[in-house]
């Protein structure tokens, strides 16, 4: 399978503090890739790398297995389409903006109206094609956005917190239009939210992002700190952990491999914590456990566990992890 | 007190009368005007565009050097290009000094700072998702440029009627390289200064009533375009 994109030790850096580090990323063509994150993470910095809009510091960008050099060429432009997290639509009605980047991307005057129509038939805003930009609301002029985006049939769609600030309804329908996108072959998708769920629901595949670094670790349970030799110190706990830094700021521990039960465990895993369980929700298939300890952990456990293990809310219960669980960064 | 009122009836009545040489002298005015605000536009704006949007070594520098060159006296300009112009000057050769096309010349030279500089502000004080959003749909160098623009004209509009403004209140340059020149580089500010001089207070005063009529156009243009 051909990459869409493959990153090489990539560096971002804004007034001389680093906002993406990754030495290597590769992004298979014709998925839905979610880039998870907290905001500052450095989503969209990566969003703008990915669109060429912003350039890094250090390292190379391969665009479907060719290198991209100083200027991307009007050919590679083409195979991308880009929606901001909030979208800037110029005066003008919303055929008009449709139209521009048609024209900006060389395509011909007489296939521009069919191409507007096909364009907005895909977001489910056919009437609107002669209203005026200015007077959409929230949802739908995420919904133009794309629509601009995809008018000139892209084979990559990047959008930057599409769902964020919009109701259920907007959320739905611009589900809809980016499931439309990508039901045709070959389509990539990326896109950036803080919402776990989001991100499970749509795409196949998940990113971590912190602190510019994508991670293993998924980052339910993500903590700040300092390493101390075989210890981190998040201020509030220390967490044993295995690794061969001697510099880390992060540290997260996989909420799968967090064992729950109602006495401490004898056993041979360094970390064992005991604390309050503050919530029992569905997530997925799954059950997530919240437990106020020193510090708030995440543990996800089968359905068939939280009937075997009994618990109710306000129980005070233990947390056993290996130094395995735990990553550093 | 007498002699004031008795001249402003005097200027109006020169001014209602249509006197061909008054109306010569504005003619002759606004022609230079527009043709060195259209000149200094035809540089300042692309070139203003263009330093807003990118980034490079000296651009703080340049920045400075442009917030110098808008204050500089005008006086100053026209010393200088009489200095090249003038019989002994390099240029001297050219025939240029005392012709309306020296005066063009040292007002284009003398606005272009002020319009490069408000057409930068143009583009700093546009949405600043505008050009992410035109590279990411494909805009080129050039066709950035023109879309820049044709998002920003009202204020790029605005700081070609404020150079304008400048060019046809201009004197000092006007006076040294045009000479005042009745009916070929007389301008309406050289005019004043000089038949006021001469006794022709009447004639001065009609001047300067036509100059303000034009300078509150201006502004009124002004307003309603930054309204817009």
């Amino acid at each position: 399978m051909t990459s869409a994109y493959k990153l090489s030790d990539i560096t971002l850096e804004q007034q001389n503090k680093i906002i993406l580090n990754i030495p290597h990323l590769t992004v298979e063509s014709g998925k839905c890739l979610a880039l998870l994150g907290e905001n500052g993470a450095g989503k969209t910095s990566l969003i703008n790398l990915l669109a060429f809009t912003h350039r890094a510091n250090q390292g190379s960008i391969h665009l479907f297995d060719q290198l991209v050099g100083s200027k991307l060429k009007p050919s590679q432009r083409r195979r991308i389409g880009l929606v901001h997290q909030q979208p800037f639509l110029l005066p003008g009605t919303v055929a008009d903006n449709i139209r521009l980047a048609l024209s900006l991307q060389g395509v011909k005057r007489s296939h521009i109206p069919k191409l507007i129509q096909q364009a907005l038939k895909q977001v489910n805003l056919m009437d609107f094609a002669d209203q005026v930009a200015s007077t959409l609301s929230g949802g739908e002029l995420k919904r133009v956005a794309i629509a601009r985006a995809i008018a000139y049939q892209p084979d990559i769609l990047l959008l930057d917190e599409p769902f964020s600030h919009l109701d259920h309804r907007h959320i739905q329908l611009l589900e809809d239009s980016i499931n439309h996108f990508a039901q045709q072959s070959g389509k990539t998708i990326i896109f950036s939210t803080h919402d776990r769920f989001q991100a499970q629901a749509l795409a196949d595949a998940t990113i971590n992002l912190v602190a510019g670094k994508i991670t293993a670790a998924p980052l339910l349970n993500h903590y700040h700190g300092n390493l101390d030799q075989h210890f981190f110190d998040t201020g509030k706990m220390k967490i044993h952990v295995t690794s061969e830094l001697t510099h880390a700021r992060h540290l997260a521990v996989d909420p799968r491999e967090i064992i729950v039960s109602p006495q401490p465990l004898q056993s041979s895993m360094r970390n064992s914590f005991s604390g309050r369980l503050i919530l029992i929700a569905e997530e997925g298939h799954a059950i997530r456990l919240t437990i106020e300890c020193a510090e708030r952990f995440h543990v996800i456990i089968s359905p068939e566990a939280l009937s075997i293990l009994n618990l109710s809310l306000g129980d005070t219960i233990w947390l056993s992890f290996k130094s395995t669980a735990v990553t550093v960064f | 007190m007498n002699y004031f009122t008795e001249s402003l009836f005097a200027a109006l009545s020169l001014i209602t009368s249509f006197d061909p040489d008054i109306y010569r002298i504005v003619l002759t005015s606004v022609s230079i005007s527009i043709t060195a605000t259209l000149i200094a536009a035809l540089l300042a704006i692309p070139a203003g565009v263009a330093m807003a949007l990118n980034t490079f070594r000296g651009k703080a520098s340049l920045q400075h050097i442009l917030n110098t060159l808008m204050s500089m006296p005008t006086v100053v300009i026209g010393l200088l290009l009489y200095g090249l112009f003038s019989r002994l000057g390099p240029l001297g050769s050219w025939g240029l000094l005392y012709t309306p096309t020296a005066v063009i010349i040292a007002e284009a030279i003398l606005i272009f700072p002020i319009m490069m500089n408000l057409t930068i502000a143009a583009v700093n004080s546009a949405d600043p998702r505008l050009v992410p959003t035109l590279i990411s749909l494909g805009a080129r160098p050039y066709t950035l440029t023109v879309h820049v623009i044709r998002a920003t004209r009202y204020a790029i509009l605005a700081a070609l009627v404020t150079g304008f403004g400048r060019a046809i209140g201009e004197v000092g340059a006007a006076m040294m390289l045009g000479g005042n020149i009745q009916g070929f580089t007389r301008t309406m500010t050289t005019a004043i200064a000089l038949e006021t001089s001469k006794g022709e207070f009447e004639l001065g005063l009609a001047l300067g009533l036509l100059l303000l009529i034009i300078a509150f156009a201006l502004n009124f243009a002004l307003s309603w375009l930054n309204k817009s």
